[in-house]
């Protein structure tokens, strides 16, 4: 056989490419479900990592922020994946595998960004929230207002860059059954006995996902530039 | 109008301030000056909850100012501040920087806000600058617009915190001319310089500080011409008048 008949017997044959698009719509839509978990439960977590809190309360929200940042950048996303799925919610029956999937990938990108965005406040000069205050606004005010639209500007490229990690990290998805994009190239390969062509796809199919988002992101820095 | 008791400030085991009492009347022009880490900053700071005192109070209007509870809002808003290094926010046009403020506060509307802003901005001529952003502007530019910042909220009084210490030369004046304007209509002021042209000409009251104490308490006719205290006879010889 050659090559273009191999490819056509991965992407055509027996409607492989039914799977294969199944495959993509899953890893997107983990990627980016994860993404907007993981920035809002990230942004929310480095606001209490960085304020400055007196209360018992305060407290021991931070002490769990801390405890929630080092348990899930010090474990494999792959544990937290298989933990989860079989090992708390394997009583419940009809579970959907790729809503635990978001749930986890989003709580573990998470994890990630609350220092991305922890860094980005603190790279902030400290006048401009003396400012702010000064002028009578509140902390929250002024975080809302005056620190935090300038954080999006600083944190924009590492936010990219984990999106970008997050959906390569995405394909250990299938050890909780998911039909991910690796997944799909996976069983296409169980059924054709050939591991190089489907396996060559299958990075292509990342590799062009990755520059079409890389391209968007330049889209977007290029205008928040005010300079 | 401000009355700051037995203050004292330390940085852990550093004393900035040393028991400071001072009184600051309504319409009072006081500029404080001194050599570089005397407390004179520091003190400005305490007035509006900025520093957090080791010790002692500070009472703005009779109310005690306590940085850490959500009562220091309320002062703040009638206290307005100057920086040294601007401190506009450069994600907001110049008008937005003059806006945000009172607008959040629900002090004014925003087409009430946007009037005061524009008239605030015709007075010092940058109008034409309503929507640059802050890092279009030069930067005697860019401290008049975070003065008339601070005037959008009708402070009772102002305080100016080394506002020239950061322009190039050739804009020094048209910030010190603008805070001229704002003594000579009777704002109250507290202003800390380097400026003793400034502090001759516009002061209603000059004090010298050092280490963390107020060595002197004068006009500017006597603190200039008829010192008496050595360490500022001393401090007026070496700078060049």
């Amino acid at each position: 056989m050659s090559f273009i008949e191999n490819i056509i017997n991965v992407l055509i044959r027996d409607q492989r490419y039914k799977i294969i698009l199944e495959g993509l719509k899953n890893t997107l839509f983990i990627t980016t479900g994860g993404l907007i978990i993981g920035i809002t439960l990230g942004t929310i977590t480095a606001l209490i990592k960085i304020h400055p809190h007196k209360t018992w309360l305060g407290k021991s929200l931070k002490s769990i922020a801390n405890l929630y940042t080092t348990v899930i950048r010090g474990t494999p996303v792959t544990a937290q994946l298989l933990l989860i799925y079989f090992g708390i919610f394997a009583s419940v029956r009809s579970l959907n595998a790729v809503m635990v999937a978001i749930i986890v990938f989003g709580i573990n990108s998470g994890a990630y960004v609350t220092e991305i965005i922890r860094g980005g406040i603190l790279s902030i000069d400290k006048g401009q929230l003396e400012a702010a205050r000064s002028l009578g606004l509140s902390y929250s005010q002024s975080m809302k207002k005056v620190i935090l639209p300038q954080t999006v500007k600083v944190v924009l490229p590492s936010i990219i860059n984990e999106f970008i990690a997050l959906l390569k990290e995405t394909s250990v998805a299938g050890f909780i059954t998911v039909i991910d994009l690796t997944n799909a190239f996976r069983l296409i390969t169980s059924a054709t006995y050939d591991a190089f062509t489907p396996y060559l796809m299958m990075s292509i199919i990342y590799l062009l996902l990755v520059i079409i988002i890389a391209s968007f992101a330049k889209r977007i820095e290029k205008r928040l530039k005010i300079d | 109008m401000i009355k700051i008791k037995n203050l004292t400030k330390k940085f852990n085991d550093l004393v900035v301030l040393k028991d400071v009492n001072l009184d600051i009347k309504e319409g009072e022009r006081v500029v404080i000056i001194g050599p570089s880490g005397s407390g004179k900053s520091t003190l400005l700071r305490t007035i509006n909850g900025l520093e957090i005192p080791t010790s002692g109070e500070v009472y703005f209007k009779d109310q005690l100012i306590e940085p850490t509870k959500p009562s220091i809002n309320e002062v703040r808003k009638h206290i307005g501040m100057v920086f040294q290094s601007f401190n506009l926010f450069p994600h907001l046009t110049i008008l937005q920087n003059i806006t945000l403020a009172p607008v959040e506060l629900k002090l004014m509307t925003k087409e009430e806000a946007n009037t005061k802003a524009k008239n605030l901005l015709n007075r010092i001529g940058l109008l034409d600058k309503a929507s640059a952003y802050p890092n279009q502007l030069s930067g005697g530019q860019k401290q008049r617009v975070a003065i008339a910042r601070a005037l959008a909220m009708n402070p009772a009084v102002m305080l100016f915190d080394e506002p020239t210490s950061a322009l190039d030369p050739e804009m020094v004046k048209e910030v010190l001319d603008f805070m001229k304007e704002l003594a000579s209509e009777g704002m109250t002021m507290v202003v800390v310089t380097h400026e003793m042209g400034f502090a001759n000409e516009a002061a209603s009251r000059v004090i010298f500080m050092d280490e963390g104490k107020i060595i002197e308490d004068d006009t500017p006719d006597n603190f200039f011409n008829n010192p008496t205290k050595p360490r500022v006879i001393e401090f007026l010889n070496k700078i060049i008048k």
